[in-house]
């Protein structure tokens, strides 16, 4: 049935920072565990029974099987709730829902993935594939972030600025606060580690146009700012993806929460979405 | 499509009948207001109605609605439907109810809007316009499918339209109380459908309305709007077409919840609102101008996402008026 939710079983929480956790896990019933795929891109609704539902992006990859990941910060009621969650737990878990990013598309292209806090969740799901499949020219994540406490994976993005050139994954951090920590990456990796907001990270960089794609996702006010660095490299607006956050209920296309633009173009971020490319932007007033 | 006549004086027996495809709702008025409720014999019925406040959406989006039960940590759908018969519906409302059907019977199906719809009969019933309506000007003045039945006045009884295989299973099932229609009928048929054409005070200019809105984004008319609405939603609660909802859970016992959705409005604060206290639409006037958006939307396999029934100006408070507000938005952009 549509809004009934599958067990999924708690494999593992890691605790990311003091906001965020990492839930690994896997659906009860090992037949829909066998049938769940998704793609990059894509999320679920999470169903804390008795309490509520909500959306999160998928933060793993789907070429690892077996189970799957959710990146959670604790913002309210029932984030709240999820985060007193323990390995062996059980949550309902519907989806995956929304269009996902063109991994197919773009394969044989440079992928620049652009991340802004939290966002980094849904990109790492697309880093992670396009580094198991290698089938992308070249990688580049940008990341910004308020201070190193927040930097989310920091293990993984940390051994990508130690090892990630061996795979042609380039990792640019720019950060907001100054700790010794921060000081410390900055040392060990500058210019790729920075002081300053996201787009710092552009400076500098070229793209080969014709043959680069870019990926956004970050917090509502980050993605103009992005925008206008990726345009002034004369990247086309139909190479530039972002991924989008709206109050979603249903995730189906049903509640109407997520509805965005006017009377000429009304699109569903849940279902129309919440991929979009830049043309999508600006065809649809309030996209961004 | 079968016409048939049903003389005036067979009229109660064929009312009688359906009882058995189900519970029969029909208008009823109660004080000033029309609203479908459950009768038991046609003198209950407000054949004259204009509108009722809620419109028919009632009954497969309910106000409030059960989904899910939880017991013993699972999930169970919550009880099944009981058939019944919309009498009266006027033809605005058989095109809301196709509009609602374009959403809730997509992929992934809605099951609870669908079993209920599976589950209803639609009796339509033709009207005259009041002060309010405007359907001609969108063409859902007149239905030609979504519905099973639909009884046309006649002096002397009703002209039927039977519209779908069950409306045919109910005419078979009844055949002695019909009959073949007049020329006279015919004629009769046609001089009410004139007389209502031209009974119409309001028109609304649609000619370009999409792009003629989108090009008026940033009109001083929906600021002017912006402080005489009260923001109140009610024109969303009455609309056959707006069924935006919103989802929580409630406890009934220690061991017992429910997963209820509710009818929410786009004019709530609330309706934008993410985690973190981000609002995508954090003014009236993002709200007031968005809900002219979303009406005005035309969908190329559905049409406008607003019918025409008139009922946000009947009941809206602050006396605003849809159409007028359209065409001053129009006016400012000349
Ligand atoms: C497509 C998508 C992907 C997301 N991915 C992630 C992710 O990977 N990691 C992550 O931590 N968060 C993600 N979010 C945000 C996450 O859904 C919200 O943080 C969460 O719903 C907040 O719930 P709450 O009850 O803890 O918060 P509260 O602040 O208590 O929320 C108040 C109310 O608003 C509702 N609400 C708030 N934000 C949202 C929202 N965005 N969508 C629906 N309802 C909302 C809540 O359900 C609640 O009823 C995503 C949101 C969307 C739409
Ligand atoms: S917008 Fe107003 S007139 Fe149009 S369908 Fe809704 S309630 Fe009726
Ligand atoms: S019914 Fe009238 S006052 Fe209330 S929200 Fe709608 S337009 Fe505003
Ligand atoms: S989340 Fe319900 S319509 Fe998109």
């Amino acid at each position: 049935m549509t809004f009934q939710t599958h067990d999924a079983r708690i494999l593992e929480v890691k605790e990311l920072t003091s906001r965020e956790k990492l839930f690994t896990l896997r659906f009860v019933d090992p037949e829909v565990n066998r049938s769940f795929k998704y793609k990059p891109g894509q999320f679920v609704i999470v169903d804390i029974r008795g309490f509520g539902e909500f959306p999160i992006s998928l933060c793993s990859t789907p070429t690892r099987e077996g189970y799957f990941q959710l990146c959670v910060r604790r913002v309210g009621r029932m984030t709240k709730y999820m985060h007193t969650l323990k390995e062996g737990d059980i949550v309902g878990i519907r989806g995956p829902y929304g269009n996902g990013f063109p991994m197919e598309k773009m394969e044989g292209s440079t992928l620049v993935l652009v991340a802004g806090g939290l966002g980094m969740a849904p990109l790492r799901s697309v880093l992670w594939y396009a580094l198991d499949t290698g089938k992308y020219e070249k990688i580049y994540l940008f990341y910004g972030t308020k201070a190193y406490e927040d930097i989310l994976f920091r293990d993984e993005v940390i051994h990508l600025l130690k090892h990630g050139e061996d795979m042609n994954c380039h990792v640019k951090l720019a950060y907001e606060v100054e700790t010794p920590s921060c000081i410390y990456l900055e040392k060990g990796y500058s210019p790729r580690v920075c002081k300053g907001v996201v787009t710092d990270l552009f400076r500098g960089e070229t793209f080969d146009v014709e043959n680069t794609y870019a990926l956004i996702c970050g917090p509502p006010v980050m993605y103009k700012y992005v925008i206008k660095e990726l345009l002034d490299r004369k990247l086309s607006p139909g190479r530039i993806y972002m991924t989008l956050e709206r109050r979603m209920r249903c995730g189906v296309g049903k509640c109407g929460h997520c509805i965005v633009g006017t009377s000429t173009s009304i699109k569903y971020v849940c279902k129309d979405g919440p991929v979009f490319t830049y043309w999508d932007a600006l065809s649809t007033r309030g996209l961004i | 499509m079968r016409y048939v006549k049903l003389p005036q004086e067979n009229f109660e027996e064929f009312f009688n009948s359906l009882k058995k495809w189900g519970k029969v709702y029909a208008p009823v008025k109660k004080g000033n207001i029309y609203s479908f409720q459950h009768v038991e014999k046609p003198s209950e019925i407000a054949f004259d109605y204009t509108r009722t406040m809620l419109p028919p959406k009632k009954f497969f989006v309910r106000p409030k609605d059960e989904m899910l039960r939880l017991k013993g940590g699972k999930w169970e759908e919550s009880d099944g439907v009981e058939p019944i018969v919309l009498f009266g519906v006027h033809s605005c409302d058989i095109h809301g109810l196709e509009i609602l059907d374009k959403v809730y019977l997509d992929e992934p199906v809605d099951p609870y809007y669908k079993k209920r719809r599976e589950n209803s009969i639609i009796i339509g019933m033709s009207c005259m316009p009041d002060e309010y309506c405007f359907c001609k000007s969108l063409g859902t003045d007149f239905a030609m499918h979504g519905f099973d039945l639909f009884l046309h006045e006649l002096p002397d009884g009703w002209l039927v339209r039977v519209g779908s295989v069950k409306g045919h299973e109910i005419a078979w099932e009844n055949e002695e109380l019909f009959e073949e229609l007049t020329e006279e009928d015919m004629r009769n048929f046609r001089e009410f459908e004139e007389k209502r054409a031209n009974s119409f005070k309001k028109h609304l200019n649609k000619e370009g309305l999409e792009d003629m809105l989108d090009l008026a984004f940033n009109s001083p008319v929906w600021k002017k709007y912006e402080k005489i609405c009260l923001g109140c939603g009610n024109c969303n609660m009455v609309c056959p077409t707006c069924r935006c909802y919103e989802v929580c859970d409630l406890w009934m016992n220690a061991y017992e919840a429910v997963r209820v959705r509710r009818y929410d409005s786009c004019f709530m604060e609330s309706h934008g609102l993410v985690a973190g206290g981000h609002n995508f639409r954090p003014t009236r006037l993002d709200r007031f101008r968005h809900r002219y958006y979303c009406k005005s939307y035309f969908d190329p396999s559905a049409g406008f996402n607003c019918v025409g029934c008139g009922r946000c100006d009947e009941f809206c408070p602050a006396k605003i008026e849809h159409v007028k507000v359209l065409d001053e938005v129009r006016e400012g952009l000349q």
